[in-house]
């Protein structure tokens, strides 16, 4: 009774094992095809950029409508300016 | 008896252990139910345009708190075994994720936005970007549902992900108040930036004239200007993108924005389009920038 017994938890804890290499080989995959399962990301910025000091006339938007030619004699185009649904 | 009972005890915790290890493989392989980018899906797609942000943080719900106050936005969480991660809605519409991820203890590291660009082909992209001189910081990967994705920084050291996806990408409308209205790279050097991006990308690259004594190019496809290029302001040290939402509002905004735990990075200005902009952190430090665009401005000069 206590050999069939002795068996029976082998195989059990084997299987448990086996499950775990199973979990740990279908973690997440590598280059080429592979689907992704947790999310790969999460890129933190090195620490220290400060923003301020744009000084005047610092600009950063986009023109609206076309730009006056900049050094390549074309203008610029602006965003998109038709709402969504027209 | 009770050696029986001892045995049957037994049997049965092996048993659990054994449903449980089977469960957490099952649950480990399920794989992160990402949205599409485009619902209902289209064949539509415009390399070069941004189409999709990811926040990394170290609090969820904190972040979560910040911008649905800010901005009205609502939140989709999905959790997964390894990943804790929130979509971002505008009216119903995924426009955004955010990873909570914590930062290593000792790194000196801080939050921002991730800004993707869209592609066809993501491994063909990489490809010329790696030998345009760019770095690998994560490699590809996919997701069923929302496609393919990949994370650079370019030649200067500006991170930013690529993205084909399998869904289409947005159609080209105005941003709604709350929706990406427009990019900007902060370089050392605009022009050989805009190099990589045109190479990489496919953008018309177009200077525009400034008396500030910095470059500005735009990179435009579709005919539409998709991100600008900027000369690093002075005290900038390290080259980045940066993602503006349309407000309606600047000033209240960023007003509304440190009212709510935030901080202001750069004061609302009249910027060239006549709209104001302001450049804001949330609570846990991720820089985004809030541009106003009305239809019914006017052409203001900046002073």
């Amino acid at each position: 009774m206590s050999i069939k017994f002795a068996h029976w938890k082998v195989s059990v804890i084997g299987l448990a094992a086996l499950g775990i290499v199973a979990g740990c080989l279908v973690g997440p995959g590598g280059y080429d095809g592979t689907v992704g399962v947790g999310y790969v990301g999460g890129y933190y910025a090195p620490g220290g950029y400060d923003y301020g000091g744009w000084g005047h006339g610092y600009r950063v938007a986009p023109p609206r409508g076309r730009a006056p030619a900049g050094h390549g004699g074309r203008a610029a185009p602006s965003i998109p300016s038709h709402p969504r649904g027209h | 008896m009770n050696v029986l009972s001892d045995r049957r005890h037994r049997a049965r915790a092996i048993l659990a252990l054994l449903a449980c290890t089977f469960c957490g493989a099952a649950l480990a392989a399920l794989p992160l139910n990402l949205p599409p980018i485009s619902d209902p899906a289209s064949t539509e797609h415009h390399p070069g345009k941004m189409i999709w942000a990811d926040l990394v943080t170290p609090n969820l719900a904190a972040a979560e708190t910040f911008y649905s106050g800010l901005f009205g936005w609502t939140f989709q969480d999905i959790h997964t075994v390894d990943s804790d991660y929130a979509i971002v809605l505008v009216d119903g519409r995924p426009i955004a994720g955010v990873l909570q991820k914590a930062i290593p203890a000792g790194d000196r590291r801080q939050p921002t936005w991730l800004t993707f660009i869209a592609v066809l082909d993501v491994d063909a992209a990489r490809r010329i970007a790696l030998s345009q001189g760019a770095k690998s910081v994560y490699e590809p990967r996919t997701y069923p549902k929302r496609g393919r994705q990949a994370v650079l920084s370019d030649p200067q050291g500006a991170v930013f992900a690529m993205l084909a996806s399998t869904s289409g990408d947005p159609p080209d409308y105005l941003a709604a108040p709350g929706e990406w209205i427009w990019s900007s790279v902060f370089a050392r050097d605009p022009n050989q930036d805009s190099g990589f991006y045109k190479a990489v990308f496919g953008y018309d690259v177009f200077d525009l004239p400034s008396d500030d004594g910095a470059q500005h190019v735009i990179l435009s496809s579709d005919d539409y200007a998709r991100a600008g290029i900027n000369t690093l302001p002075p005290g900038h040290r390290l080259p980045h993108w940066l993602n503006f939402i349309r407000v309606v509002n600047a000033g209240e905004s960023s007003a509304k924005a440190v009212a709510l735990g935030g901080r202001m990075l750069v004061e609302p200005f009249v910027d060239r389009h006549g709209g104001k902009i302001a450049v804001i952190a949330d609570p846990m430090g991720a820089p985004i920038g809030l541009m106003e665009w009305s239809d019914t401005d006017s052409k203001v000069e900046p002073k």
